[in-house]
């Protein structure tokens, strides 16, 4: 239940702040442009209206997006890695490398995260606020220990879920909304589909190259 | 024994004045502690950027640094911006006189708070407005898209000429002119003529309406730390980097305009004293804007060291 | 001896399977805690201040722009248009596939997503009309890579994130080699498919070639949007990526309504997913730059090339076989932001321009996505056609050879990509 809620609002965080920074440029750029439109009465409108902190404040909230981002990316498995070594080695092996990775990033995560906590610490006992919106910048920099300790978090939960159920959240580079099943040609060899190159759950062992891993089709 | 490493960064090229005067003071410290202080450059930001050095020198991963004065208000030490106040500065000399008197000593002083050693000040320039249109009078800044540096104080002035500030980092800048996104910048000469800026801007007004320095600053705990005899060789050397800074840095400017003018690309324009007193009325009531930042008693006592006058203008 | 420590440290990590991101940062921190007196701190600081930069922020801007327009009927509209140009001739709906990947690379910055867009649309349609599925499939990953060659361009976003060059100067330099590839692409599929006897389509009357065109001209406004955009002075690069995103909002929302409301949610979320995994790898690119340079390790590096002599000429030719080796294994983005740094100092101090030197890289980056066992294209194709990576890179082969045949070209003529920049006065 929160973790629902959680996944909820990791999503609605990031998806309004790459929506919002975009709508902040294209009023700061229309604001510039009519700036320097030759008529005065639009110019003493808009002449006035200072637009300087859209920039900094777009910078802000997409690097908070990465930030939430990068978590959200863990639960889908967008984070690539050089898997093709490891994707030749028999299951077992395999899988202990997989949890290795996972663990590792964990670790990462963890590790930026506590720092992260100390530098805004550290910078919370100063007086620096941002050049623009003259912010404090602890705040800003909270983005680092919060979106960082969150993805550690994701690393656990998916190394958790791996070893329990043995499947890995895997991004689909090729999959477009919108484009119907139908429109695939009739002649697919579906065995084909499995290209053993990247780090995919045992469950799909059905799909073939299965030998490697001990699976029937 | 291992000799003392001091990393100075600085987000400029080698061959601009405050690159050849790092490079100056490496030389000379080397040699006057012979040896046992050996300091690394690291110049065009390849180390730490502008946004982060000031956190990078508090933090100790950087020991040296000589950010522009602008760069300070953000870091709670807003009273720096008085070198951005329009016009307050008619020359070098009155520059000097604030920086190495009370007043320098009180603002580099203020640093201490933040863990952070203020040594010197160093010239870069005053800054020039230029554009695609011909300015003369303030009026002609009237809804221009002026590029500047990230600074309060000047937003300030720009707003009160009527133009609209852009802020935009300076690799950018040539390409924002060329094509139009910007329609003019301020820069001292030797920013203009290094950048380029003659090839796509057609006026240059030798408006000198604001000063352009540097602060060398060092680790306060670090700096503390040193014996202190090197210290002592090193604040010497610093002086005399300071004045080979400020000698290169006046000479630049005066040999890249001369430059600007060869090229014959871009006309610099000079302003005769009743023009120049209309920007000075102009620009006065950024001075008003910015003293609830800088500090009315400060003000005043900038106007006393530099002999300014705001009534008769 | 440290740089072989960060290296031999580096690829220990990455061949473990851990994401590249992770692996890079953990080098930073193992070596800045067991080796230097660096204070660890400037890690949380240069993890927040890596990506907090304008020009950095076209990248999701541009992955916006190109997920609305991936969604929308744009690539189908760009289609049609293609094929009334060039389906008669040998090859039909082929060329007319490098046709509209050349289109659609001209809107959109990657290439992943230009396989995407116009592979999930005409490999089908070309299995209908009875072209082997290899030919369709060996166009599509090829021709897919004209995504980060033709402006604009997340490849070259990174460049000059790395190296501190005019990404507007890089964009035009893109165009002039972005069109000679596109068109020698489209003479290998033409040559192949005459041999082959592939079939054509029926010749397009004026009236149909006008109403394809007139269908899909908000799909090519848009080129005008960003180029023209940046080039008349109305937007800087940055500027350009979030309106051509708000732009493509618009036409596929409203002009071409492909688009419903409650789709918008998932669009900007997918889009932040894949900013987000891109600046991240930034990040932690930035962190291990910030590391070498505090080890001098650039320097050393270029010391070292120099010292053994290499020209231009040969110094160019280690380039290429270096980056084409990392494309084996690594995905673009890190190539660029690890291998950018190291690499540009000894080219300028050789006095190779740096846009020709970027342009260079993203052919290099081109020819990297379509061959195994890493390559994104060909991820992307095999997830569209069902087949195997093995049979695909078969299918690729012809298409592959001419790439790198044109990256010789690339190198070795520099005005090839400098002309246009040049005559435009940007440099
Ligand atoms: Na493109
Ligand atoms: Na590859």
């Amino acid at each position: 239940m929160i973790l629902t809620l959680l996944d909820r609002l990791e999503e609605w965080l990031i998806t309004f702040l790459i929506g919002a920074a975009t709508l902040i440029i294209f009023v700061a750029v229309v604001h510039r442009f009519g700036c320097s439109v030759p008529v005065p009465a639009i110019q003493d409108l808009l002449i006035p209206i200072n637009m300087s902190w859209a920039q900094e404040l777009c910078i802000y909230m997409f690097v908070w997006m990465a930030k939430f981002g990068a978590a959200y990316g863990v639960r889908t498995g967008i984070h690539v890695g050089v898997d093709v070594l490891i994707n030749r080695l028999p299951g077992k092996t395999r899988n202990k490398f997989i949890i290795f990775g996972l663990l590792a990033g964990a670790l990462f995560t963890g590790i930026v995260g506590t720092l992260g906590s100390n530098f805004v610490w550290h910078i919370a006992h100063t007086e620096q606020v941002s050049a623009e919106l003259e912010i404090p910048i602890w705040m800003v920099y909270l983005a680092i220990p919060c979106g960082s300790y969150l993805m550690c978090f994701r690393f656990l939960q998916v190394t958790w879920s791996f070893i329990c159920t043995g499947q890995l959240p895997h991004h689909d580079h090729s999959h477009v909304d919108g484009i119907e099943e139908e429109t695939i040609p009739p002649d697919v060899n579906w065995l084909e589909m499995d290209d053993n190159l990247h780090p995919h759950d045992l469950k799909h062992k059905k799909l073939g190259n299965g030998s490697k891993e001990g699976g029937g089709k | 024994a291992q000799p003392i490493v001091i990393k100075f960064s600085h987000v400029v090229a080698v061959d601009t004045p405050k690159g050849q005067a790092a490079a100056y003071f490496k030389k000379i410290a080397e040699e006057r502690t012979k040896g046992r202080v050996k300091i690394d450059i690291y110049p065009n930001s390849q180390l730490f950027k502008d946004k982060e050095e000031l956190e990078a020198l508090q933090l100790g991963s950087v020991h040296m640094l000589a950010p522009a004065t602008s760069k300070f208000g953000p870091m709670g030490a807003k009273q720096f911006e008085l070198f951005e106040l329009p016009y307050v500065f008619d020359s070098y000399d009155e520059v000097h006189k604030v920086a190495e008197g009370a007043v320098g000593k009180q603002l580099l002083r203020s640093l201490d708070s933040k863990g952070i050693t203020g040594l010197a000040f160093w010239d870069n320039g005053f800054r020039c407005m230029s554009a695609n249109k011909k300015i003369v009078t303030p009026n002609d800044m009237r809804g221009l898209k002026m590029r500047i540096s990230s600074s309060k104080g000047i937003d300030a002035y720009m707003r009160q000429l009527g133009s609209v500030p852009q802020v935009m980092s300076f690799g950018e800048v040539y390409q924002a002119m060329q094509t139009g996104v910007v329609d003019g910048a301020e820069n001292s000469p030797s920013n203009f003529y290094t950048q380029k800026m003659h090839e796509v801007q057609k006026y240059y007004t030798n408006t000198n309406h604001s000063y352009s320095g540097y602060a060398v600053i060092v680790n306060k705990k670090f700096w503390d730390g040193l014996p202190k005899e090197i210290r002592g060789t090193l604040e010497q050397a610093l002086r005399d980097a300071t004045a080979y800074n400020n000698k290169i840095a006046a000479k630049d400017n005066d040999e890249s305009l001369a430059k600007v003018k060869k090229t014959g690309k871009t006309q610099v324009i000079d302003l005769t004293p009743e023009q120049k007193k209309s920007w000075k009325k102009a620009m006065l009531p950024a001075h008003k804007k910015m003293e609830d930042k800088i500090g009315k008693d400060l003000i005043n006592a900038v106007y006393r060291e530099t002999g300014f006058n705001p009534t008769t203008l | 001896m440290s740089v072989a420590i960060i290296f031999g440290l580096l690829i220990a990590l990455m061949i473990t399977g851990m994401p590249i991101s992770i692996s890079l940062g953990l080098t930073v921190l193992s070596f800045l805690f067991t080796m230097t007196d660096v204070p660890i701190q400037s890690v949380a600081l240069k993890l927040f201040t890596g990506i907090e930069k304008f020009e950095i922020m076209a990248i999701p801007f541009f992955i916006l722009a190109g997920n609305f327009l991936t969604h929308g009927g744009v690539a189908r509209r760009m289609i049609s248009f293609a094929s009334s140009l060039v389906g008669h001739w040998h090859g039909g709906l082929g060329l007319a596939g490098v046709m509209a990947c050349a289109l659609f690379a001209a809107v959109s910055g990657s290439s992943p997503a230009t396989v995407v867009a116009i592979g999930a649309i005409i490999l089908p349609a070309m299995v209908k009309q009875g072209f082997p599925r290899n030919f369709g499939a060996g166009i599509i990953t090829t021709s897919g890579a004209l995504g980060i060659l033709i402006p604009p361009s997340i490849c070259m976003v990174m460049y000059s994130i790395a190296t501190n060059t005019s990404v507007g100067t890089l964009f035009m330099a893109g165009v002039v080699p972005g069109l000679l590839l596109a068109i020698v692409l489209g003479l290998v599929a033409w040559y192949r498919a005459r041999k082959y006897n592939y079939p054509r389509l029926p010749k397009a009357s004026w009236t149909e070639r006008f109403r394809a065109f007139r269908e899909s001209i908000w799909g090519l406004l848009l080129i005008l949007v960003v180029m023209g955009g940046i080039y008349s002075g109305v937007f800087t690069p940055t500027e350009a990526a979030a309106m051509a995103a708000v732009y493509s909002f618009v036409v596929c929302m409203f002009i071409y309504k492909d688009l419903s409301f409650k789709d918008i949610p998932k669009v900007l979320l997918n889009s932040a997913n894949m900013s987000a995994m891109l600046l991240y790898i930034i990040t932690n690119a930035v962190l291990f730059s910030y590391l070498m340079t505090s080890e001098n390790v650039p320097q050393m590096m270029a010391e070292w090339l120099i010292a053994m002599g290499l020209g231009p000429i040969a110094f160019l030719l280690v380039v290429n076989g270096l980056l084409l080796l990392a494309g084996n294994v690594m995905e673009p983005a890190s190539i660029v932001l690890i291998m950018a740094p190291i690499l540009f100092p000894v080219a300028t101090k050789l006095g190779i321009d740096p846009v020709h030197f970027g342009i260079l890289i993203t052919v290099n980056m081109e020819v990297g996505m379509c061959h195994p066992p890493v390559g994104l294209n060909l991820y992307v194709a095999s997830g569209i056609t069902k087949m195997g990576i093995t049979e695909l890179t078969v299918a690729v082969w012809p298409w592959l050879l001419s790439m790198i045949v044109f990256l010789g070209l690339v190198t070795y003529w520099p005005a090839l990509s400098l002309w246009l920049p040049r005559m435009l006065g940007m440099m």
